[in-house]
């Protein structure tokens, strides 16, 4: 308990910590649970094909559970205590009364990581929708933080008009201070799936940890050799059955021999609810049967299917036409790799989208096909990329944003601002604007002012200064597009066309300066 | 205005500051001789120039009598500088911290209660506050930085002559006294962004609309805040790419600040800097117009100070 309070903190800490403390480089955050995390480390390094040398830390874990089982489940995992503190309330609720013995089948995990190797093996990157870091990081960064941030913004409008102007001020200020006021288009769907995972512990404890997370599954096959085991003191043991009722994950410890290792998270629930304190754990190298490492019916003809389930689920994943042609809208974050290298390292964890400072990174729901649902994309109507920022780079966990200095990612184009003539305030209602240009943050800016004529409709002309688009110069960030006085739809708008990171989403051909030849010459 | 109004105008800019015969050499030796400063004219105007911004800064204070004559013991005082860009202080884009600093000393040295310093940023409102380095300045000098707060940006009437009602900030308008702290820029719209022009950055609201006609936003937001004191910072200016440069090369030292209680004065007074002449400035024209003050630099009591 205290140390997955512990580690929760310290979650929740690195998590917070992601964010514009006053530092242009912010350092290490929350993505270093991640790089203790075998799944993740192992699904991207082989989806993507590429190693990434943070997730040497992964060994750390796979060495501790391979000596002392899945403790990183029981005593660390973030997601493990949420999972574990909500069981807890609807236990004492009595909204959930733990059956004496439990039968279900624990395999779906099981079945599930098997799905998540074999789409890691054809370049499909699942991990990040079920891995506890990834599930839980998200729905704090796009959920539950903003909803918190909602509430307390609404406190505070209560507070004033009370005329208790301190607390507000305090609470307005910190929230402002923490970047903790943005709101994510997927807010709604990410927090829906995070209190349904979490009122699945009204059924079962744990729900998560016994029949989904692929992580605990992984790390259940890694445990059959652990040196921890359970220890059942005969003489003392009433046989009352207790410790099995309420063992958090069914690991099943009475009868002893009926113990799952690969299940046991050692929690020590059930040393701590003996009667007669007949259980204890010791250091053991006794190697468990493996029908005892989870006592799943794991049968070769199930996983035989499930590898061919993944194997066809794969194309439904890959279903769009965004392979042949860049989707317009899909704006990657700055240092974001190549769009099949970026699907296939990219957890969905929304860390980059909890650092970027105006709120501008949003997850995707469409636009980069079934295996890009909440990947990251900048939506610069909601906020633009800040110039002399690189935070979302600093933070990827898997390296699929590419880490930047800020004069490197300056040196990036991400998209390309055009202007919609038939909106501009200038081009067509002859009126003065030039918010666009003020705001380009290039030197020299990339909106340059000419002086067109505008046709009013009553047959007079105005001239005025009006936008053009440098496109050499302009980097995509959006900020034309953000600050643009034209609400609904801003007149001028950035796409992705010309972003450096891909090869074929290319404006221009790049045209050597040498004299051009004429063939009929 | 007519054409020799303007020529005098120049003129005296020109002679105020000394350089006129490198900035307008063809008016100064025509008209030279003719504007003299108006000794019993009731502005005030000082223009200090140093090597320290906040040795200037408080030159220029003293100048026009201390600051007990702008703030009242007990004050709650706020001073808004430009803190709009992400830009730290050699970019010229917002306020020199160093002259809101020695303003933050002043103010609570003459007694004032509280000193507030705010904005609303156009840029992420954080960045800003730290990046230009007034964040640290005002703490440092023991006064406040305040972030702009949506239930504290509420929509009133302005009564102003384009400008009816609009989204403000509270916290600037609740205050006792309000000391303008603006920075001298290049701007693709207005020509300069000066004292008048900082009001923006008291609104909330779709501001970005106020384009459409920034000249009598401008005098109108200018008539409705009645700073008691204008100080701007000239320091370093931007003279293109404006209103947030980007490079250094953007930038010129010119380490002057201009104080007064005259908005239209400092403003005309820090046009002169760039060069540009009052008239080229319509927002000068109507602010005087609306009795806020008087853009003719002759007619206007200069104090100059090289320290």
């Amino acid at each position: 308990m205290a140390s997955q309070a512990a580690f929760f903190g310290l979650f929740l800490y690195l998590f917070l910590g992601a964010r514009y403390t006053g530092q242009d480089y912010i350092g290490s955050t929350v993505q270093r649970f991640f790089h203790f995390d075998p799944l993740l480390a192992l699904v991207t390094i082989v989806s993507a094909r590429l190693v990434y040398a943070y997730f040497a830390f992964a060994l750390i874990t796979v060495a501790a559970t391979v000596l002392f089982g899945r403790i990183f489940c029981g005593w660390v995992c973030p997601l493990g205590a949420v999972h574990q503190a909500s069981s807890f309330v609807f236990k004492r609720t009595k909204f959930l009364k733990p059956p004496r013995e439990d039968k279900a089948s624990l395999a779906p995990k099981y079945y599930i990581l098997v799905a998540v190797l074999v789409g890691a093996l054809v370049g499909l990157d699942l991990a990040g929708y079920l891995d506890p870091l990834s599930f839980l990081t998200r729905s704090f960064a796009l959920a539950v933080l903003p909803s918190l941030a909602h509430a307390l913004s609404n406190l505070t409008g209560a507070l004033y008009a009370l005329g208790l102007t301190g607390p507000a001020r305090a609470i307005s200020q910190t929230l402002e201070n923490w970047t903790i006021h943005t709101t994510f288009l997927q807010g709604f769907s990410v927090g829906l799936l995070f209190l349904g995972a979490i009122a699945l512990n009204a059924r079962k404890e744990r729900f998560w940890c016994r029949y989904l997370c692929p992580t605990g599954a992984l790390l259940g096959l890694l445990s059959r050799w652990n040196l921890l085991k359970l220890r059942i003191d005969d003489e003392k043991c009433i046989k009352c059955g207790l410790c099995t009722q309420h063992c958090e994950t069914q690991a099943n410890p009475y009868p002893r021999d009926k113990w799952k290792s690969g299940e046991c998270i050692y929690c020590e629930k059930c040393a701590s609810i003996c009667p007669t304190a007949a259980i204890g754990f010791d250091l053991s190298a006794r190697p468990e049967k493996l029908t005892n490492v989870s006592n799943v019916n794991l049968s070769r003809r199930k996983l035989l299917l499930t590898t061919v389930a993944g194997l066809v689920a794969v194309p439904f994943f890959r279903l769009t036409p965004s392979h042949k042609r860049a989707s317009l809208k899909l704006i990657r974050p700055p240092g974001a790799l190549a769009e099949p290298k970026f699907l296939a390292k990219c957890v969905k964890c929304g860390q980059c989208m909890r650092a970027c400072p105006t709120g501008g990174l949003q997850p995707v729901l469409t636009e980069a096909g079934p295996e890009g649902i909440y990947t990251p994309m900048l939506v610069p109507k909601v906020g633009y990329c800040e110039y002399y920022c690189s935070l979302c780079t600093q933070v990827c966990p898997t390296g699929a944003i590419k880490k930047l200095t800020i004069e490197d990612k300056n040196k990036l184009k991400i998209g390309t601002a055009w202007v919609n003539k038939s909106r501009c305030i200038p081009y067509v209602l002859g009126k003065p604007c030039i918010v666009c240009e003020e705001h380009c943050p290039v030197s020299p800016k990339a909106i340059k002012l000419v002086e067109v004529e505008a046709q009013l409709p009553d047959g007079t002309v105005a001239i005025q200064k009006a936008p053009v688009i440098d496109i050499e110069l302009c980097t995509g960030c959006g900020i034309c597009e953000n600050k643009c006085p034209v609400m609904d739809d801003p007149a001028i708008f950035v796409t992705s066309v010309g972003e450096t990171r891909s090869e074929t989403n290319r404006l221009l051909l790049d045209i050597s300066s040498g004299a051009p030849s004429d063939p009929y010459k | 205005m007519n054409r020799r109004d303007f020529i005098r105008g120049v003129a005296a800019t020109g002679l105020a500051l000394r350089i006129g015969p490198r900035a307008f050499p063809a008016t100064s030796a025509t008209t030279g001789l003719s504007a003299a400063p108006l000794p019993a004219s009731p502005t005030v105007l000082a223009a200090v120039e140093g090597e320290s911004p906040a040795a200037i800064t408080r030159e220029a204070i003293t100048l026009l009598g201390g600051m007990g004559q702008f703030v009242a013991k007990g004050d709650r005082v706020v001073i808004k500088p430009n803190i709009g860009w992400d830009r730290t202080p050699e970019m010229a884009a917002c306020t020199n911290p160093d002259v809101v600093r020695a303003l933050v000393e002043l103010v609570l040295e003459a007694g004032a209660k509280k000193a507030v310093v705010i904005d609303n940023t156009t840029n992420q409102a954080k960045r800003c506050y730290v990046r230009s380095g007034i964040q640290d300045a005002v703490k440092q000098a023991g006064g406040d930085m305040l972030f702009v707060d949506d239930y504290r940006v509420k929509r009133m009437a302005l009564k102003g002559e384009w400008l009816k009602e609009w989204e403000i900030v509270q916290d600037i308008v609740e205050a006792d006294k309000i000391i303008n702290v603006p920075i001298a820029k290049h701007h693709s719209l207005c020509r300069l962004t000066l004292g008048m022009k900082n009001w923006l950055g008291a609104t909330g609201g779709a501001r970005n609309q106020f384009h459409q006609s920034l000249d009598k936003t401008m005098v109108d937001l200018a008539a409705f805040f009645k700073p008691q004191l204008t100080v701007l910072d000239a320091y370093r200016i931007l003279v293109r790419n404006g209103p947030q440069g980007g490079r250094i090369s953007d930038t010129e030292l010119k380490k002057m600040v201009i104080a007064g209680r005259d908005p239209v004065a400092v403003d005309a007074m820090g046009a002169s800097l760039f060069p540009v002449a009052p008239n080229e400035l319509p927002y000068l024209g109507l602010a005087r117009e609306r009795g806020l003050g008087e853009f003719d630099l002759g007619k206007v009591r200069l104090e100059k100070r090289k320290i």
